[in-house]
């Protein structure tokens, strides 16, 4: 089907006539049901032109009947005035009674026959006179044959019989066969011409059918084509919309419902371009905000800090103890600004859909390590053991080894900040192409009603106690982001007063939805 | 002979802590507020070393780097891009751009010159 559908497209005739079709504007429904109706007259004339050639071999069958009869009567004719000549010979040879009167009965009945024939045969008129004037004569001749055999004249009745019945009865013969030869030439006539119509009709009927058929095949072609063609156009432009292109419009010849739908599906990729490009432009400013607020926000920090460490550095000149005390205060707070203001800036790109991932290669021996660094003082200063065990054949990780270092760290110094004296203890281990930490510490344990509540923004354990903390209440939740991003899970274990183990999942190489 | 360091960076503050520790610890410096003062000083003065800060009005460090680093003379300095970190990516951003490493800021002041030493002494 498909060969014939590229042979008949290639032809511009047949384009030129499904795009004539298409355009007629009417429903498609109307279209259809006026295709049908067609075939179904096409069928109903079909149907008639046979009953017509049915009725018409009909009317042959009864002439031939009619012409049949007419040669049978004739025959009768000839048997019955045989038959006569027969009755009066042997009559007249054995001049029995029951014969001559058989003989009289035979006559009338000769009359029937007649009667027949001109009921038969009455477009013979002349010839069908002739054998009446013969037969009249031969009654008479045959009556007075009777009459002088019953009155004993037979010298008499056989010079009548041999003169005139025998003679009548010959003419009698000649013309009756004269009647069957024509009615014979007729019937000949007649089968020839029924053996011609019932060519003709065939014919007429093969090349209607035919003619039908094509007209049928012709008609559902270009109709179904004329709506096909639109509905293809229209599923490949929607499959490039899918695809994200927005730009191109179809053309479609109809002027029924599927020209609207095309209609329809150009102004739907008209508004989704433009849709698609305000959410672009949205995201941009977005990013160009984030970018620019981190900026202004960091720039005075930096300053603070920086002047601050340079300043403990000796650079300007020895610092007093008691300045330096001061200093370390400054610092301090400084950098819990910072900590505060990356928090919150790493919310708002979290709210903003911007926080993506910078996928690299990463061990995860050296994150661990790293924290472990950066975290050593603050846990000395507290007196508390910071320990990690780290298995040994750790594969290389995927993923954004920043962030990944960010959510253990506050992990790991969330543990160090609640606990008030133990250990905090970090392991780092591998199965089945998934990495699983976990952070324990000795703290005071997290009620199970708490353990949800911690990770939600802004909430913490018990604002009381966690103002002397500090804290934004941000750290896990954007922790459990940053996991979750990379197709991990973080969550707690822990009872009250029995510490607790914050333990995360990290697929080692994900497969990113990010970025 | 001291080794010299231009420091290409727009606001004044940065610019005094960059200048107040490098010079403490014996380097000389070279200044630059806009992007293109930097490429104009590297070529008149070509330093053993660049800071070059991402977020600069006009002409961005990163078109900067990427200037400097295409002229045959000056690709040899090494360039320490000092970014804001505000998105990720800003990193495979300085390397495209040809800078040998990255410093985010807010910066310690101590990991800035050691982060420096890898290059020059």
């Amino acid at each position: 089907m498909t060969f014939l559908a590229s042979w008949t497209r290639s032809n511009s005739i047949t384009n030129g006539l499904i795009d004539w079709v298409a355009r007629i504007p009417a429903r498609v429904q109307t279209k259809l049901l006026i295709a049908f109706l067609t075939i179904v007259i096409l069928l109903i004339i079909l149907g008639a032109v046979g009953l017509q050639v049915l009725s018409g071999v009909n009317e042959q069958t009864q002439e031939l009947i009619k012409l049949q009869r007419k040669i049978a009567a004739y025959r009768q004719v000839q048997h019955d005035t045989t038959k006569q000549l027969y009755n009066i010979s042997t009559a007249l040879v054995l001049t029995d009674d029951r014969m001559l009167d058989s003989a009289l009965r035979q006559l009338s009945q000769f009359g029937y026959d007649l009667d027949r024939l001109e009921f038969v045969a009455k477009d013979e008129a002349e010839l069908l006179g002739q054998v009446r004037l013969q037969y009249n004569q031969f009654v008479n001749v045959v009556t007075q044959v009777v009459e002088f055999v019953r009155s004993g004249r037979m010298a008499e009745a056989r010079e009548i019989q041999l003169a005139q019945s025998v003679p009548l009865a010959d003419r009698l013969e000649r013309l009756t066969n004269q009647l069957v030869n024509i009615a014979e030439a007729d019937m000949v006539a007649a089968i020839e011409t029924t053996e011609q119509a019932h060519r003709t009709s065939r014919l007429m009927v093969a090349v209607f059918a035919l003619g039908s058929i094509l007209l049928a095949l012709g008609l559902g072609y270009v109709i179904s084509w004329s709506l096909i063609k639109p509905v293809k156009e229209i599923e490949a432009r929607l499959a490039q919309i899918a695809a994200g292109e927005f730009k191109q419009r179809i053309q479609v010849a109809n002027r029924d419902e599927l020209g609207t739908l095309a209609a329809d599906v150009n102004r739907t990729s008209e508004e989704l371009g433009h849709l698609y490009q305000q959410l672009a432009t949205a995201s941009r400013h977005k990013s160009e905000f984030l970018a620019n607020t981190s900026h202004e926000l960091r720039t005075p920090l930096n300053a603070i800090l920086g002047y601050t460490e340079l300043i403990q550095d000796n650079i300007y000149g020895a610092v007093p103890d008691k300045i330096r005390e001061i200093l370390d205060r400054v610092q301090s707070n400084g950098r819990h600004l910072l900590g505060l203001i990356n928090d919150v800036l790493d919310l708002s790109k979290i709210e903003a859909g911007q926080f993506n991932l910078a996928i690299t290669n990463y061990s995860l021996k050296e994150v661990v390590q790293t924290v472990v660094t950066s975290t050593g003082s603050l846990a000395a200063e507290k007196k508390l053991a910071l320990k990690a065990s780290i298995s040994e054949a750790l594969p290389s990780g995927k993923g954004d080894e920043r962030r990944i270092t960010q959510a253990l760290l506050n992990l790991v110094g969330n543990a160090i900040k609640f606990t008030e004296q133990g250990e905090v203890c970090i392991q780092a281990a591998a199965a089945n192409g998934v990495f699983q930490v976990a952070v324990t510490d000795t703290g005071p344990g997290i009620q199970i009603e708490d353990q949800k509540r911690i990770f939600e923004e802004f909430q913490q354990v018990d604002t009381s106690s966690t103002r002397k903390k500090g804290g934004t209440g941000l750290g896990l939740s954007i922790s459990r982001k940053i996991i979750e991003l990379h197709g991990g899970r973080l969550w707690v274990e822990s009872e009250l007063g029995k510490g607790s183990t914050f333990r995360f999942t990290l697929p080692v190489a994900p497969d990113t939805r990010e970025i | 002979m001291n080794k010299r360091i231009l420091v290409v960076e727009d606001q004044e503050d940065n610019r005094r802590i960059v200048r107040d520790l490098l010079t403490s610890v014996g380097f000389d410096l070279i200044e630059a507020t806009t992007g293109e003062e930097g490429v104009r000083q590297a070529e008149i003065h070509r330093p053993d070393l660049i800071l070059m800060d991402i977020q600069m009005p006009v002409l961005d460090g990163y078109e900067a780097t990427r200037q400097i680093k295409s002229k045959a003379e000056l690709r040899h300095i090494p360039i320490i891009v000092v970014t804001s970190y505000a998105l990720s990516g800003d990193e495979a951003k300085a390397s495209a751009a040809g800078a040998d490493a990255y410093v985010a800021k807010p910066f310690s002041p101590r990991d800035l010159l050691a982060t420096i030493k890898r290059f020059i002494s």
